[in-house]
């Protein structure tokens, strides 16, 4: 166990001093600035638009209701829309709003819309060479020369990603809140919003939903972010394992999880792809309550998928990294 | 197992707990979203609605200022103007003008398409409610697609073969209970606004075997001249004669709905009976 400790210390350290954590950090402070200035615009102009957020609400309604009524919208997509009609006609009808501007709603939607692309990417970074690295470096003859066995090698890296994943999570939460704090101000963990939202066909089933904290929201949403995180960094590491080289396996990652958002937001009537571990990243759907990109996904099953995915990849991983021939 | 560079000995105990509380922070979270999907709680209570702003009692002419809200069919909407304005944004902009008042639109909550059972069923939504009750003026146009088949399947015309003046004959009598609802229900929602109501017009008057329709359509009109009337609040602005001489200046492409002068010259009437 001991011995175990020191390897995930020493892991820790080599990929802090490659300064992963650092370019993660700094692509994020650079970024969500440039949200938060277009968000503060679409907040001023509305504002100027409408006497209160009831009237913006109302009209948010009626527009997507016009474009219900056009024929050239295809199905999948007023199927989304009718469903984001009647949330939206809930929280007007409760007198709620759903988008008050503050750090915390900017935070929970940076984090919605980051999920099937961002957080991978920044999750990659780190992954992606844990294993290959050490071979381009030629590190990986001394580090398996060493009296350790392989697979506490292996599983030293698993669980420094583990670790990374749960870092770069967090510190991309912390940097919108405090960046858009700035712009918003920094109240909102109390507010409520609605959750239990069940897309049923074209309809949402009301039965369920009941109001949590924006606090809670966010909360619940980092841990499904997270789980997706943590599996898209399980297979990085089993492609590292198997491709031996950074590059190769970086761009086979980045095209799974770009092709992922593609058949996620195109491929409603390829049903089989639901199976597929990229379609299942946005867990934060299940959540918000807008339909999921198959129909018949639900949280369960991709949370199902993914595991599977997951597991296999790991299961993978390991099974290739302790009998691989490391001299080439 | 560090290469034992100074500064690394802290590095590590902060590093590794700092990630250590972000794990257990994040199964917290995962955690707290599976119980709340599969075991929901009853949730937190929501605060109580807070009544919304009403229209203040009086005249037009008494106000400071006037809300305008909009609600019907496509040509409160605006569709077949190219430049997107419709007659509301037109009417909002020339009363500014006119009246010197500051003039603010509330909502535009017309939707392309809708039937008057429709914006029956559209008046009983809270938030149309609270755009309505603070208006001091309401525009409305509604009974086009009830009285036009044609108006239903996009507005697109085939030679004038959906036109039956018999068939629109048969259909204004079951109509125009609903615009008596609609008016009461207005009313119920707001006892000061003053409704405008944009009267109908003949898209098809250039046609031989169409123009008969214009008698109908003005005992529709008529009708909601009398509801009108009975209200005493209320204005029926004609539409009709402003597309007879030269259908295809003020129609758009679709020969159904106004172009941009079409609109003009409704947002011009409109003003025109506020003034």
């Amino acid at each position: 166990m001991a011995n175990l400790l020191a390897l995930i210390h020493n892991e820790t350290i080599k990929v802090w001093r490659k300064k992963r954590f650092a370019v993660v950090a700094l692509v994020l402070i650079v970024l969500i600035p440039v949200f938060v200035y277009a968000q503060m615009k679409i907040a001023q102009n509305n504002a100027s638009k409408f006497a209160d957020w009831r009237s913006e609400l109302q009209q948010r309604i009626t527009d997507n209701t016009n474009a219900l009524s056009s024929e050239r919208i295809p199905e999948e997509w007023k199927r989304w829309r009718r469903a984001l009609v009647q949330q939206l006609q809930y929280y007007l009808d409760h007198d709620v709003n759903p988008n008050t501007p503050n750090a915390v709603t900017f935070t929970s939607s940076f984090l919605e819309n980051s999920v099937s692309l961002f957080i991978p990417l920044m999750v990659l970074a780190v992954a992606s060479d844990l294993v290959s690295a050490e071979r381009s470096t030629g590190t990986i003859k001394m580090l398996l020369t060493r009296p350790v066995r392989r697979w506490r090698i292996l599983l030293s890296k698993w669980v420094t990603l583990i670790l990374y994943v749960s870092l770069i999570v967090v510190a991309t939460v912390a940097l919108a809140y405090l960046i858009s704090g700035l712009a918003f101000g920094y109240e909102g963990w109390g507010e409520p919003v609605f959750v239990g939202f069940e897309p049923q066909g074209s309809d949402i089933e009301l039965g369920a939903v009941h109001a949590v904290t924006r606090g809670a929201y966010l909360l619940m949403e980092m841990g499904l972010v997270w789980f997706s995180a943590l599996v898209v960094a399980t297979i990085a590491l089993m492609v590292s394992v198997l491709l031996r080289s950074t590059a190769a396996s970086l761009v086979t990652m980045m095209a799974a999880v770009i092709s992922g958002m593609i058949l996620a937001n195109m491929a409603s009537s390829w049903h089989s792809a639901k199976y597929l571990f990229n379609v299942n990243l946005d867990l934060t759907v299940y959540l918000q309550g807008t339909p999921p990109p198959i129909e018949g996904m639900t949280l369960g099953f991709s949370l199902a998928v993914l595991g599977v995915w997951g597991a296999a990849a790991l299961a993978t991983a390991f099974a290739v990294f302790t009998k691989q021939d490391i001299l080439a | 197992m560090s290469k034992g560079k100074s500064g690394n000995s802290r590095l590590w105990p902060i590093l590794g707990l700092t990630m250590l509380l972000c794990t257990a922070l994040m199964l917290v979270g995962f955690a707290a979203a599976l119980r709340d999907a599969w075991f929901p709680s009853r949730g937190i209570a929501v605060p109580e609605a807070s009544e919304p702003p009403k229209a203040a009692e009086g005249g037009l002419a008494d106000k400071p200022q006037w809300l305008v809200a909009a609600l019907g069919d496509s040509l409160t909407r605006g569709t077949g103007d190219e430049t997107g304005e419709g007659y509301v944004k037109r009417t909002v902009a020339l009363l500014k003008e006119a009246s010197g008042k500051p003039v603010k639109l509330v909502n535009n909550l017309a939707v392309n398409g809708l039937t008057a059972i429709r914006l029956s069923d559209q008046l009983e939504q809270r938030g149309v409610q609270q755009a309505v009750a603070q208006a001091d003026i309401v525009l409305l146009t509604i009974g086009g697609n009830d009285l036009f088949q044609i108006a239903q399947s996009g507005g697109s015309i085939a030679e004038g073969r959906d036109v039956s003046p018999e068939l629109l004959e048969r259909l204004i009598p079951q109509t125009e209970p609903l615009l008596d609802e609609i008016f009461e229900k207005l009313r119920r929602i707001n006892p000061n606004a003053r409704i405008v109501y944009v009267g109908l017009y003949n898209p098809f008057y250039d046609m031989e075997q169409a123009r008969s329709m214009s008698a109908h359509i003005l005992d529709w009109n008529d009708y909601a001249h009398r509801l009108a009337a009975a209200d005493g609040n209320a204005t029926v602005v004609p539409t009709y004669d402003l597309f007879e001489s030269n259908v295809k200046a003020y129609l758009s492409s679709d020969h159904f709905h106004p172009n941009a002068k079409g609109y003009e010259r409704i947002a011009a009437r409109i003003v025109q009976s506020l003034e």
